[in-house]
């Protein structure tokens, strides 16, 4: 199920040169993840994503947070309750500050990363179960962001100048390491969705360095194509399966 | 033969039972076809015989007993998320901690607003 909801979030992730801005606070996207069972779908769980504005007195942030809590049906079986937020910087999406608090059917991580971006290092702070604390500097590259920071930054991405299998890469900081992925953009289609029928930028996800998601087009998104780019579908296979991600309602888009 | 698809079908209809309860229970479509499929040639080959079993019959009522129960679920259930009390609570702790530790960090290249 890690793997599963590592898959979910992992599909919509990448990075590009930012353009025009299309993620503004207060915006709220719901999603209905779904496992195939035989052939058969299953929604298991509900995806938010969310963006609010957090002040400190040096700075406005804008808050990204992402969580995934399993139908009120599964919870007896395998319940989830997993919360990651990354607090950026609003027009470049730098992150200064991630934390990945997971429950996933008993298993508990709490992840914190505070990037300091003179250094290009990342102070990392492990929390597992009976508080057992573990704290680690990771050096990362300029650019590397974490997973929710990179997940909003595909939406920064200009695909109207990409050609149909123009390539990206990216690199993601997940679970300390260093993670490079890669998006091809596969052109545009209309699909129809619970917002409506949208026409989208289908792009392929990928990785060679990961076990979970391949380089491969078995993983893909589509993105509306307007001004704000939200993920409205998502398909995924993973090792242990495949499944579906599907919007099911968008509350305060900028555009 | 007679004998193997009656308890083919006995035993996919308790499947189908067994299925039709669980939070995946779209999957006892599967299981439940079968049971049909499997009563049914049972069913024949006992007519044929000159005499049809009762278990046979019992097996179709499961079966579409619990293929009832799965549409209905399918159409009239809606899948509404679990208790989120925690996760709420974790959620506004977590900000305020954050909040803090932001403070504490160099945001220079930030507009202030």
């Amino acid at each position: 199920m890690k793997r599963l909801f590592i898959a979910l979030i992992f599909l919509v992730t990448c990075t590009t040169q930012a353009q025009k801005t299309a993620i503004a606070a207060g915006e709220k996207l719901v999603y209905t993840a779904s496992y195939n069972m035989s052939g058969v779908l299953n929604d298991i769980a509900q995806v938010t994503l969310e963006t609010s504005n957090v002040k400190t007195s040096k700075a406005t942030l804008l808050h990204l947070k992402c969580k995934a809590i399993t139908y009120k049906k599964w919870d007896n079986f395998f319940k989830i309750r997993d919360l990651y937020e990354s607090y950026v910087n609003p027009k470049t999406l730098t992150p200064y500050l991630y934390k990945r608090d997971i429950n996933e059917g008993g298993y508990f991580k709490n992840m914190k990363y505070t990037f300091s971006h003179k250094t290009n290092t990342v102070k990392t702070v492990q929390t597992k179960k009976n508080d057992w604390v573990e704290k680690k500097d990771v050096k990362i590259n300029s650019g590397t962001r974490d997973i929710v920071a990179t997940l909003y930054k595909i939406r920064l991405v200009d695909f109207e100048s990409m050609s149909v299998g123009a390539k990206k890469s990216f690199t993601i900081i997940f679970d300390r390491k260093e993670v490079k992925a890669q998006i091809t953009y596969l052109g545009k289609e209309t699909i129809n969705t619970a917002i409506g029928s949208k026409t989208c930028y289908k792009v392929a996800v990928g990785s060679n360095d990961s076990d979970v998601i391949k380089n491969n087009r078995d993983n893909l998104v589509w993105l509306t194509a307007d001004d704000n780019k939200i993920m409205v579908y998502g398909k995924f296979k993973i090792p242990v399966g495949s499944g579906e991600l599907k919007i099911k309602s968008a509350t305060g888009l900028k555009n | 033969m007679k004998r193997l698809f009656t308890i083919l079908a006995v035993t996919a209809s308790v499947l189908t039972i067994v299925l039709s309860v669980l939070p995946a229970s779209n999957l006892a479509i599967f299981p439940g076809g079968a049971a049909l499929i499997f009563g049914l040639i049972a069913f024949y080959l006992s007519k044929k015989a000159g005499h049809v079993k009762k278990i046979i019959q019992f097996s179709f009522l499961l079966t579409i007993m619990a293929l009832g129960l799965t549409t209905y679920k399918a159409i009239f259930n809606t899948t509404e998320v679990g208790d989120t009390e925690t996760l709420v609570e974790k959620e506004a702790e977590s900000k305020e901690e954050a909040i803090e530790e932001l403070e504490d960090l160099d945001l220079d290249d930030i507009d202030i607003e």
